[in-house]
């Protein structure tokens, strides 16, 4: 078993250092947009780290985290043009703002729980788009806004090209979500972080042994809120432009489901998740590209859909891993 | 501000015949979680799949109306089986994590393969109630009889009357057959069915196929007034028919139908009606999805066992 473990362990080291060097090697090899695209790629880690932290270790499903990157991307879009703020402040306050958004869903959550908790916030991601579309003095209504202001490179940053620009921003994501994803670590490890667990494992008994039920499951759902809104935070400082038909509901969909298949409870989950689904739409990009093999042709065409794509996706591996990705070669000691 | 109680009748005529379609869809909801505490998220996309059946049996192939009803509902029957016997069964349904990712997965797929095949224009599917059959006197008009000076359509009559007939043979199938009794004895406890003999997996799928072909109905119904048939034409309905469940309680059959109908007086009256009140215009969509998502919320808050629902009683 320890050999195993170690095994694992250093499959894990490897990972990791590939997954650095990758990081490290993509501003030189791109193109702006490919950097751009990577960049909202590692952003989208902090929307799968929210619903980790949620559901993961809080125990509640929610299908509306979407809401929460709107929040974000509308709240930062307000404060940086409407109230023009600098960048960082409005950042950092567009997180926050989704955080206590995320706090007032969490008093339903008090009470609600399991598959009624999915029901209620499926129900918030699908009101979530025409109720954004009557704001919009913040949201820009139907067509959306585009942001003024740019989130550009400072002077001391070497080089005042696009692409210095590009790969200024691109650096500042990636150390926002490795911060991020050190901060939840902390975060779930802490006393705080093991009564979460504990109320998710068993709310009556936990309750029994005195953990505050009530500011625990606000305090998880704001934490998780705020971390799903600072990618929304983030994706305006990419791409300066709010709009409702960004967040449907589908999208709180797929995020949920990126935790679930990446693995629930583990930091790296949310990581893995996000790789498998960018994987899964590559390899759909690519299969789409064949043409012309007949009966079979028909069903590569259906391939073009990554809602397609991604649906069976789902479904193959929560077969393949029921306990996500990150739960690979550890399933004899969750069995115990 | 007008009161205006001339018009009241039809909204409340238009709000029982819609809210009887959230009902057949809500019922179908509930057939799945009464058995297996599972909400199935692909309810309306397996509904809408079964409306197209229709549309391919009945404008396409020419078969008669009734005729592509029926075995649109038997193919989703034999599909709903499919599903639960290869996706749901292998799962423990108390872990709610994996059941609801194989069901949003068929939503997405469901969803992408009907905008595949018949992409995602509204397609007209013919009403089973459009004008009176030739045999019913005339009362007021081919297409309305005249209560209260208001239009009461055939359509509604339609809806109503194939609903109760469908919700009694629903109710001879569960009282009266061998099947029907498997089903309420898994659906009361599980464990206790298994013991006595009752072929749990076999019962479960039972329950999928009249699901299914429930809302397959459902879907059928509420097409004429969206237009016709087209992929997303459920969305909404599936939200409307959640509120509904939830209201009647998520474990009730009748509770859901009447939970249903609730919710389309609901939206009808308070919120359409109200709406002309109050601002003396129609503010529809959004108004009603809230009106919904707060239905279901008020409920799971103050009384998660809804109005007809089983109360649970937990212990550590």
């Amino acid at each position: 078993m320890i050999g195993a473990e170690q095994r694992l362990s250093r499959m894990g080291a490897f990972g990791t250092a590939a997954l650095c060097l990758a990081l490290a090697v993509i501003p030189f090899l791109t193109t702006t947009t490919s950097l751009r695209q990577a960049s909202q790629i590692i952003v989208s880690v902090l929307a799968v780290l929210g619903v980790n932290v949620a559901t993961g270790y809080g125990g509640m499903i929610s299908l509306g985290h979407g809401v929460f990157v709107g929040v974000g991307a509308f709240a930062t879009g307000y404060y940086v043009d409407d109230l023009s703020m600098p960048w960082l402040l409005a950042i950092a306050l567009g997180a926050v703002t989704a955080g206590i958004s995320g706090a007032l869903v969490g008093l339903p959550a008090l009470r609600i729980k399991g598959i009624h908790l999915a029901l209620v916030t499926l129900g918030l991601a699908i009101v979530f788009r025409p109720l954004s579309k009557r704001f919009p003095s913040i949201t820009g209504g139907v067509s959306g806004r585009s942001i003024d202001a740019r989130f550009d490179a400072p002077g001391w940053w070497p080089g005042d090209s696009r692409m210095a620009s590009s790969v200024y921003r691109y650096v500042f994501c990636v150390l926002v979500v490795l911060l991020a994803l050190w901060a939840t670590w902390n975060v779930v490890n802490s006393r705080f972080g093991r009564s979460m667990r504990a109320l998710r494992d068993n709310d009556t008994a936990a309750a029994v042994y005195g953990i505050d039920l009530v500011s625990a499951r606000v305090t998880t759902f704001a934490i998780s809120a705020g971390l799903t809104g600072l990618c929304g935070a983030l994706q305006v400082a990419l791409v300066p432009f709010v709009s409702q038909d960004k967040f449907p509901a589908q999208e709180s969909l797929v995020i949920y489901a990126s935790a679930v298949v990446g693995g629930l409870g583990t930091i790296w989950g949310s990581v893995l998740g996000v790789i498998a689904r960018t994987v899964v739409g590559k390899v759909g990009d690519l299969v789409a590209g064949f043409d012309g093999l007949g009966p079979v042709g028909e069903f590569f065409d259906l391939l073009d859909d990554s809602a397609f794509v991604f649906g069976l996706g789902l479904i193959v591996l929560t077969f393949l891993f029921p306990g996500g990705l990150a739960g690979i070669g550890r399933k004899d000691r969750l069995r115990k | 501000m007008t009161w205006n109680f001339d018009i009241l009748p039809d909204f409340i005529f238009n709000g029982l015949s819609l809210g009887a379609i959230y009902g057949t869809v809500a019922l179908a909801l509930v057939l799945i979680f009464k058995a297996t505490t599972l909400i199935n998220f692909a309810t309306g996309e397996l509904a809408m799949l079964g409306a197209f059946l229709v549309y391919v049996l009945h404008m396409e192939q020419g078969l008669w109306l009734w005729l592509s009803m029926a075995l649109a509902m038997m193919i989703s029957a034999g599909l709903g089986v499919l599903i639960e016997r290869s996706l749901t069964r292998p799962f423990d349904p108390a872990d709610h994590l994996p059941v609801v990712l194989i069901t949003l997965g068929l939503f997405l797929i469901i969803n992408a393969v009907a905008g595949d095949i018949w992409n995602y224009q509204v397609r007209i599917l013919s009403n089973p109630f459009g004008k009176f059959p030739s045999w019913v006197p005339s009362v007021g008009g081919d297409r309305f009889i005249e209560v209260f000076g208001s239009r009461l359509k055939y359509q509604s009559i339609g809806i109503w009357v194939t609903l109760a007939f469908a919700l009694f043979v629903l109710g001879l199938i569960l009282n009266r057959t061998k099947a029907g009794l498997a089903f309420r004895a898994v659906s009361s406890n599980v464990e206790s069915a298994r013991l006595v003999g009752v072929h749990t997996g076999r019962t479960l799928g039972f329950g999928w196929a009249i699901a299914s072909a429930f809302g397959t109905l459902g879907a059928v119904l509420v097409a004429p007034q969206l237009g016709g048939v087209n992929p997303n034409m459920m969305a909404t309905i599936l939200i409307y028919a959640l509120a509904g469940a939830a209201l009647g309680g998520l474990d009730s059959l009748g509770g859901a139908v009447l939970g249903g109908i609730l919710v389309g007086l609901i939206q009808a009256v308070l919120v359409t009606w109200g709406g002309v009140v109050v601002f003396g215009q129609l503010y529809m969509s959004i108004l009603q999805l809230a009106a919904a998502f707060l239905i279901i919320l008020i409920v799971l808050l103050f009384r998660p066992s809804g109005l007809f629902g089983t109360r649970r009683v937990e212990r550590v």
